[in-house]
């Protein structure tokens, strides 16, 4: 069996998965916990599917901007359920979780991660 | 740690709570008895139903319970949730009424209150296109019409042979349709969507072709299934998601395995409209070993989703999927030799899905469990 880190970059570190405005202490937390919210359906997590479009940390929120690869996915308000308890996590408890689902622009597969697109063999 | 949220909730309102369990209920109806009614066809009785007028009424309206009570309402609840409109509801709404109507005779009340439910649904539907233009969306607004087309032909009084090829166009549209969103994960020919657009064209072709022609445009039909199966195959991103693990490859392995009785259910499809006595495997490879696998697959994503049933997933899952294909094996293949062999089959048909529904409530239980666990484990 495979998983997403068989396919992982052979030429170093891949460029950062999403832009991010915040304090350094956080910026890998948060990416670790968003990275362990999977959708099952493709067997890869939001972050390497290119759902994240943003993850801004203020002094009392933590705000990301995720879509989807459909308006019909019903499964949508799951993934917001795992991303937020996920980011509960690692959040510091005084910061407020806020998710924004945005449609615009719409996710197109050049999101994909390098890996991710390695294991759907692009 | 407790945290405000921006987001708003509503899983937990009380008349949210109230909706899932009356849908539960009503969509566990339809299944149930649609069973029953496909297992009265062979001469078996479920217990404690032999004296019932519905039973009858199930035997009669297998197929729409199936079809468009059972799937169509979980399909119509599920578009609802993705689009986060109440409104949205009317069209599960009425056809899981549809299903009640049926059970108690009222086949004229089921007919039109389906005609209402795929009008709604296709109003969803362009509500989806609105929001995001694309071929898989444009695909569903479509299959919402076949929908709407096989329930006028089934309220205006017409036979299986018009009405079936409809409502299965409805069924495997949608499926095809959330595949092609898939498969833009993966590297494919520019001209695979357009492949996959003359396959489906075809199988609407087919459907409507049926009506006036059942033995032209039932080869028509099985060939379109035939070559879905094949574009599936070639195309799907579970030929790389089965070499994953846990959810992920019991859902590539689901729908691979549907995709052989498609293919089977093309050849069965039209066979039987050159006159070979093919029904039930048309009929079935298709409903079951194509649809219900996929069900299967996807029930684990969806349950949660729909009916705020969080599941953990294990091994148990691979049960129920295996003995629902030996078992339509047996029916379709032996029993083609033995007829005895298909109301057996046909009854671990049934089994299987009840053994499924087992597996769901044991995953339940065990995502509870496990939740305890973890609750208590945060708080110690």
């Amino acid at each position: 069996m495979k998983t997403l880190d068989d396919f992982a970059s052979q030429e170093g570190p891949e460029q950062e998965a999403y832009p991010y405005e915040g304090p350094d202490e956080l910026r890998g937390p948060i990416l670790q916990a968003l990275t362990r919210v999977v959708d099952p359906e493709v067997a890869m997590s939001i972050v390497d599917v290119g759902l994240i479009y943003g993850v801004a940390v203020g002094d009392d929120k933590v705000h990301v901007k995720v879509t989807m690869t459909s308006a019909a996915c019903p499964v949508t308000d799951v993934i917001l359920d795992d991303m937020e308890r996920e980011l509960d996590k690692v959040a510091p408890p005084h910061m407020v979780v806020q998710l924004e689902l945005v449609w615009d622009p719409p996710w197109t597969m050049d999101r994909m991660s390098g890996r991710a697109r390695r294991f759907m063999g692009w | 740690m407790a945290r405000a949220s921006l987001r708003p909730r509503r899983h937990g309102a009380p008349a949210v709570v109230v909706a899932r369990i009356a849908f539960i209920a009503l969509v566990a109806l339809s299944l149930l008895a649609g069973i029953s009614g496909g297992l009265l066809r062979y001469g078996v009785l479920v217990p404690g139903a032999a004296e019932s007028a519905w039973l009858g009424h199930a035997g009669l309206f297998h197929a729409a319970l199936m079809i468009c009570t059972f799937l169509g309402t979980v399909i119509g609840l599920e578009r609802a949730v993705a689009v986060k409109l109440t409104a949205a509801f009317a069209a599960p709404l009425a056809s899981a009424l549809a299903g009640v109507c049926l059970l108690a005779g009222q086949a004229a009340a089921a007919g039109w209150l389906l005609v209402v439910a795929s009008l709604v649904f296709g109003w969803v539907n362009v509500v989806v296109v609105r929001r995001q233009s694309a071929p898989h969306t444009q695909l569903l607004l479509a299959s919402a019409g076949a929908w709407l087309a096989g329930n006028l032909l089934f309220a205006l009084g017409e036979g299986g042979a018009a009405v079936l090829p409809w409502w299965f166009a409805f069924l495997v549209m949608t499926i095809a349709a959330e595949r092609l969103e898939m498969t833009r994960l993966m590297r494919r020919r520019p001209a695979a969507p357009w492949l996959l657009l003359g396959v489906l064209s075809l199988v609407v072709a087919g459907a409507a072709w049926s009506w006036l022609s059942p033995r032209l445009g039932g080869v028509a039909y099985g060939l379109a299934l035939l070559l879905l199966a094949w574009w599936l195959v070639t195309y799907d991103i579970a030929r790389r998601t089965v070499f994953a693990e846990g959810l992920s490859r019991y859902m590539a392995v689901c729908l691979l395995g549907g995709y052989v009785w498609l293919g089977i259910a093309g050849v069965a499809w039209a066979a039987t409209a050159l006159g070979l006595p093919a029904r039930d495997t048309a009929l079935h490879a298709l409903g079951l070993g194509f649809i219900f696998s996929m069900m299967m697959g996807h029930a684990p994503v969806i349950l949660p989703a729909i009916a705020g049933i969080k599941l953990r997933f294990g091994w148990p899952f691979y049960v129920p999927l295996a003995a629902l294909h030996l078992s339509l094996a047996v029916r379709l293949g032996w029993g083609a030799v033995e007829s005895a062999l298909r109301a057996t089959g046909a009854t671990a048909n049934a089994a299987s899905i009840l053994l499924f529904a087992a597996t769901i409530g044991g995953a339940a239980f065990a995502w509870r469990l496990g939740e305890g666990a973890r609750r208590a484990g945060e708080h110690s």
